[in-house]
């Protein structure tokens, strides 16, 4: 059986002997980096662990395990036996991770940062009423019906952000959803196929090509066996089987499989040794849940805003209780005032907002293919400041694709991009038409039946990588492959195999005048170039001398430089008289020429990158965020994909090339000249913190090549020491630690394992690196327009709190009462404060570099003084004039309202006398004060219309970022007014809601004060654009 | 996130917050120098000066626009609200109860009528004219010295028996009290087409058996007259004195609690208000013991 066969596309030329290194340094540093990961843990995981490596079925003669596990190779457990073990050891499955009772889930959603905020606020509504109940049994339910609402508004957006979430999980549901996993087992001496999970310890199971391995399985027969071992071990080279013991450690031995990997090729018979969480994958995904879950830089900033709003309401408060006593209040009133000051302040609408305002981002993303699982990881994602992805599948296409080819002296560049649609190389050469029919020729992957309709590209084969390029590239260009080598009758063939390093057939030609056979083979270009005497030029033989041989060489160089793979194609028209028509061919004793070939030309091929990738990556560099690519694959091969997609650029060397440009030794480079660096996994685990802390440092291009995936942990924790938002892709088991130390994990929703997927914050639908960047994209508006949601939110908090402490000091009647301030924050103001979410960049967000944690807070201190000092006021003063002209025109002139707040609202007063001696019952006045209510909402309502209009920009005038843009702001602003006119002319009758009908006019004494307040922004944003860098830009900019 | 994670000694924190308020490296005063604190300050008067002018225009424009005499709305005042005196509330309105026996429980009652009629003396309504039409007293110019109108004089002694002239005890000593009942002022209102208004008090809650509320009114009727009508406002007519009427109640029944509700009678008074219980109208409760 074939043997090794990918080995033949070795791209190594010099060297040869890194590969022999990092393959021993392997083992031991695979086992290195499972422990480094394991060593912080609980130390009993740790013993399992220990226990497991030092597993010794590998190293048991079947006999012996027999024995051990009291089965039989030949006819298996019998059903009673396994039907036992299954009752005993738990099915075949990883248990998946402890999964948060949904009640935990939803009381999660209850208690978080703003959630706090508004329970305490809740909280002390409630003790203030009973503090009033307890003074008078009469007292109005305000206190009490706020803190109910408060209380009603958590519980319902603590709802909205549960329900967001199990959306996203059931999303995430249907990938788990698999076709189950079939096993073919052997029990009571009959092959029986049986679900995976009722394996037990002694199983005897055969695999073959394309199963993925039911459980640790120890082999007992192998035929030609190879598994991919990427998502235990991070190597992405298939790994060959046998049943020999090879290797002391169970994770480098050849004779052990393990569960979850996926056998390519041949077949295999095994003993199941360990099921479930028992095998090595099994336990490696229990660690993940080991790790614990940082909190996302959104929830530290709202933590941080909770902060600011709680110093600014603790800090107003007190001082107006000190301010009140003074005034000779009873303490009591005071320590009311204080509550309802402290309570004023809580923005009573910004939970639900900044809530909604992620999922709409969540799911804008969702459609670019980001699904978001953790709805504060969207924003996450903005602040990243690294991002460690992997290359295959997610800057490659997972796909090897001829790349280059070189024939008549010449390399010529073959399409690599998705589709393969343009092949422009030069294809009249006779030299094409011969090396064309030894691709289709000397190929044994073939195209899975009724697939006519689908792309080429697209289609389904059998067959390893290469050959898999090398068949949909002749496809493509020649057309119906199978036809043509139905047409070229295969008469004998051999296969790859490591020693011969070559592929070979005989076919009879499609030619009818031509008798002889032809014999195509292809391979290492070396071994070709020995088996060949002559080499074909513009379709002539030409013997092979000096030159052309250095002319392969110089090629086969610079492909290989590229990290291609190459391959080189010879062939041989054989003699009709020596081989007539009958001649008998035998593989075995090779009754045929295999050397004085006709060498034709040479390969290359390569998993190339996406084609959006490059544009990404640059948008990544300009938007400050460093790309690590961190991969299991070689480093020329890591190096080359790295410089083609750009995370090393164009003009950056390595300290390698710099040694190569300037021809001395590596050691003499000044590593300071250096910025990019590939850093192999072996130099890696060699290092101590100290020196990955200087490497990450120093070097602006990072590739981690043939790193295991548990060294992706000891990267991601050294970047987060640099205080890096650190961005993770991964998609196997092995990847989970670190998807979850990661400030954000992104798991491959295609290529992904299931505990990634669980580990992670996002799946990436598409597996494509650009996803990410939009994702980054998204992410970082979304913090620009929560900036401006809350900066809307907290301005009108001024104007709700200034009539309360103008109320307390000059003893007005009450400007605005705590229903209808509940109607701003909870009525008029969330519409327009969700529409900001709508609001496009300013500038090209991409182009900025990632936010400082720690400095570019989204609620800093200009932030909160322009709302609370400049614009609040503004808008204070102005409700304060609608509320002055309502009263003065119904009597009330602002002169006789100073200090008339106790016999007004003393219910025993029927005849309190206004400017003009006409004298108000109780209710009369009840009814004004309630005017006064509307009069002061509609005041801010007004007034609000300008906030929003502001806050679409923070830097550029209105008329830059286009008014009419963002069209939900208009509709934001319409809900306002239709809102506001429903409370007032639909609603002024029901007493409960204290609104009333407002005359016309007042509703535009405000719009002065709006238009004071734009103009007013606009030329703060005119003066920052003007000066920035000054006084006024730092004081002013938020 | 490692480093948001390590705590920060106490310590620590005090030293960064002294180094908040006083970082000598810099000479920053809570994260600004002197300098930059001036500047700030001066910006922020500048600014609130600005605004508080501003907002003084506006009440300023505002005033102006104001008729001194008329306010320019009257919503809430389309009928006139009614008080009572003596008035003492309890939890829910009016409740008026003494002992006929004990002078104690009635002398604040009669001291509260003493007081509140005191406006009412002919010394202070000496700057008013005595009217005698039964007609509204239309007044379109400003006739009065000081560009003001005329108002009606109304003296205690129109109250007659409740005047605390005749009898300074206002007939609680007796069980029979005086309680006087006052209409709201309202500028330009009229209380009715032709008839004076007129108060008419009953038991609220009246059986059909029981005895009807036998009431005495002063001014006979209980009418308000209607030259004292309209009220042109307190700069047009600073001496106006609402007209009131005094109802003497003649057989409360002893040692319980009745209600009572007095309501002005007039076309254009509603008593109908089922948010406002002064509205046209006076509830109290009220209970003699004896």
């Amino acid at each position: 059986m074939v043997k090794k066969t990918l080995e033949i596309y070795s791209v190594e030329l010099s060297g040869t002997k890194d590969i022999d290194q990092t393959d021993k340094g392997d083992g031991k540093e695979k086992y290195r980096g499972l422990k480094n990961c394991f060593e912080p843990k609980k130390n009993h995981q740790k013993e399992e662990l220990k226990k497991e490596l030092d597993l010794d079925d590998h190293k048991l003669s079947i006999k012996e395990l027999e024995k051990k596990y009291g089965t039989n190779i030949i006819t298996g457990l019998s059903s009673t036996q396994a039907a036992e073990l299954l009752a005993q050891n738990g099915p075949n499955a990883l248990t998946p991770p402890k999964e948060t009772p949904e009640i935990i889930k939803f009381l999660k959603q209850m208690v978080g940062g703003f959630s706090i905020l508004l329970w305490i606020g809740a909280i002390l509504c409630w003790i203030a009423y009973g503090i009033q109940y307890s003074m008078n049994k009469s007292s109005s339910l305000d206190n009490a019906y706020l803190g109910c609402v408060l209380a009603l508004v958590v519980i319902l957006t603590g709802i909205f952000a549960y329900y967001q979430e199990a959306k996203s999980t059931n999303i995430m549901a249907t990938f788990n959803k698999m076709i189950p996993q079939q096993a073919l087992v052997i029990r009571d001496s009959e092959k029986k196929t049986i679900p995976a999970e009722q394996l037990v310890v002694g199983d005897i199971v055969e695999i073959k090509g394309g199963d993925r391995i039911p459980a640790d399985i120890r082999l007992l027969s192998v035929q030609g066996c190879k598994v991919d071992n990427s998502s235990l071990t991070g190597e992405s080279e298939p790994q060959a089987r046998s049943s020999e013991f090879t290797h002391d450690n169970a994770l480098e031995t050849k004779n052990i499989g393990f569960y979850s990997t996926t056998c390519l090729e041949g077949t295999a018979t095994g003993m199941v040794i360990n099921t479930g969480d028992r095998t090595i994958i099994g336990q490696i995904a229990s660690l993940a849940s080991g790790v614990g879950n940082e909190k996302t830089p959104i929830a530290i900033e709202i933590e941080h805003f909770v902060h600011i709003v709680g110093g600014v309401a603790i800090s107003i408060g007190i001082l107006f209780f000190i301010i009140a006593v003074s005034l000779k209040y009873h303490v009591l009133d005071s320590i009311i005032f204080l509550i309802g000051i402290i309570v004023a302040n809580v923005p009573e609408g910004l939970l639900a907002t900044v809530t909604v305002t992620l999922s709409l981002t969540a799911k804008r993303m969702a459609k670019k293919n980001c699904l978001v699982k953790n709805l504060e990881a969207v924003e996450t994602l903005g602040s990243t400041s690294v991002i460690c992805s992997d290359k295959t599948g997610t800057l490659t296409q997972n796909r090897m694709t001829v790349a280059h080819l070189w024939f008549d002296n010449q390399i010529f560049i073959a399409d690599t991009s998705e589709d393969h649609s343009n092949q422009v190389f030069d294809q009249s050469s006779g030299t094409w038409a011969s090396l064309s029919k030894i691709i289709t020729l000397c190929n044994r992957a073939e195209f899975r039946p009724g697939q006519e309709s689908v792309p080429i590209m697209k289609r389904v084969v059998v067959g390893d990588a290469s050959e898999t390029a090398l068949l949909k590239f002749s496809e493509v260009i020649l057309g119906d492959v199978m036809e043509i080598r139905k047409r070229n009758h295969k008469v004998a063939e051999i296969p790859f195999n490591s020693t011969n390093k070559f592929q070979l057939s005989i076919h009879k030609t499609d030619d009818p005048n031509d008798k002889r056979f032809l014999l195509v083979m292809k391979g290492a270009p070396e071994r070709i170039l020995e088996k060949c005497s002559t080499i074909m030029v513009n379709g002539q033989e030409q013997p092979l001398d000096k030159s052309t041989a250095e002319a392969f060489h110089t090629a086969y160089m610079e492909l290989g430089g590229l990290g291609e793979r190459v391959l080189g194609f010879c062939h041989l028209y054989l003699p009709a008289d020596e081989f007539p028509e009958s001649y008998s061919f035998d593989v075995d004793t090779m009754n045929f020429p295999t050397s004085n070939l006709c060498f034709v030309g040479l390969l290359s091929m390569i998993d190339p990158p996406r084609s959006t990738v490059p544009d990404a990556v640059t948008k990544c560099r300009s938007a400050g965020i460093k790309v690590i690519m961190v991969t299991g694959d070689h480093p020329i091969t890591a190096k080359a994909i790295a410089k083609s997609v750009g995370i090393i650029s164009a003009n950056s060397e390595t300290v390698e090339d710099i040694a190569k440009r300037l021809h001395i030794a590596v050691e003499q480079v000044n590593k300071r000249d250096a910025k990019a660096v590939v850093v192999t996994g072996t130099e890696l685990k060699d290092m101590s913190p100290e020196q990955l802390d200087e490497l990450l440092t120093n070097y602006s291009e990072i590739v981690f090549a043939r790193t295991s995936p548990q060294q992706k942990l000891i990267i991601v924790e050294g970047c987060q020491r640099q205080n890096a938002v650190v961005a993770v892709t991964g998609d196997g088991v092995n990847d989970s630690p670190a998807l979850k130390k990661a400030d954000i994990g992104i798991a491959m929703g295609i290529a992904g394992s299931d505990a990634a997927k669980n580990a992670a914050d996002m799946v990436l639908l598409d597996d494509n690196f650009a996803s990410i960047v939009t994702g980054v994209e998204e992410g970082r508006l979304i913090f620009d327009n929560l900036k401006k949601t809350i900066a809307y939110t907290l301005t009108k908090n001024i104007a709700e709190l200034c009539p309360f402490l103008i109320y307390i000091i000059v003893g007005l009647p009450l400007p605005i009462g705590t229903i209808t301030i509940l109607f701003i924050d909870l009525g008029t103001d969330i519409i327009p404060s969700i529409a900001l979410a709508y609001e496009k960049a300013e500038s090209d967000i991409m182009n900025r570099k990632p936010r400082h944690k720690k400095k570019d807070r989204l609620v800093n201190q200009q932030l909160a003084i322009y709302s609370y000092l400049h614009i609040g006021l503004m808008q204070a003063v102005g409700a304060f004039v609608v509320y002055f002209t309502v009263y003065a025109q119904e009597g009330f002139k602002p002169s006789i309202l100073a200090d008339l707040r106790v016999e007004w609202e003393n219910g025993n007063v029927n005849d309190l006398e206004d400017s003009y001696g006409q004298q108000w019952t109780w209710y009369q006045r009840k009814y004004l004060e309630w005017t006064g209510y509307t009069a002061f909402f509609v005041g801010i309502m007004v007034q609000q219309i300008a906030d929003v209009l502001i806050r679409k920009t923070r830097r550029n005038s209105i008329f830059q970022q286009g008014l009419f843009r963002n069209k939900v702001i208009w509709l934001g602003i319409a809900s306002q007014i239709i809102i506001a006119l429903i409370l007032s002319y639909g609603l002024g009758s029901v007493t409960a809601l204290n609104f009333t009908m407002l005359r016309p006019q007042y509703w535009f004494v405000a719009v002065p004060y709006a238009i004071l307040i734009w103009v007013y922004d606009e030329v703060r944003k005119l003066f920052i654009r003007l000066y920035p860098g000054s006084w006024w830009d730092k004081n002013m900019y938020y | 996130m490692a480093a948001l994670q390590e705590k920060k000694s106490c310590s620590q924190r005090m030293e960064e917050f002294q180094r908040y308020c006083w970082n000598p490296d810099t000479g920053q005063m809570l994260g600004r120098t002197l300098s930059r604190w001036v500047w700030i300050s001066l910006y922020y008067v500048a600014f609130y000066v600005v605004m508080t002018a501003i907002f003084a225009l506006c009440i300023y424009t505002l005033m102006c626009t104001i008729d001194p005499y008329t306010p320019d709305y009257q919503d809430q005042l389309k009928s006139p609200g009614v008080t009572l005196r003596p008035d003492v509330y309890g939890d829910k309105g009016l409740d008026i109860s003494y002992n006929v026996s004990d002078n104690r429980t009635w002398v604040d009652l009669v001291h509260t009528l003493h007081t509140f009629l005191a406006g009412y003396s002919p010394e202070s309504q000496q700057d008013s004219i005595n009217c005698t039409s039964n007609e509204y007293f239309f007044q379109e110019k400003f006739m009065a010295p000081n560009h003001t109108k005329f108002s009606c004089k109304f003296t205690a002694d129109m109250l007659q028996n409740c005047s605390g002239l005749v009898d300074p005890n206002f007939g609680f000593a007796e069980g029979r009290p005086c309680f006087v009942i006052k209409m709201n002022r309202i500028v330009k209102f009229l209380p009715s087409n032709s008839t004076a208004p007129r108060v008419d008090c009953a038991f609220l809650d009246q059986q059909k058996d029981a005895q009807p509320l036998q009431v005495e009114y002063f001014p006979p009727n209980g009418t308000f007259s209607l030259h004292y009508f309209p009220y042109y406002g307190s700069k047009a007519q600073p001496h106006y004195s609402n007209p009131l009427v005094a109802v003497k109640l003649l057989n409360v029944p002893r040692n319980t609690e009745v209600l009572i509700v007095c309501k002005i009678l007039a076309d254009h008074v509603t008593f109908d208000n089922p948010h406002d219980p002064y509205e046209g109208k006076v509830e109290f409760k009220l209970k003699i013991q004896q």
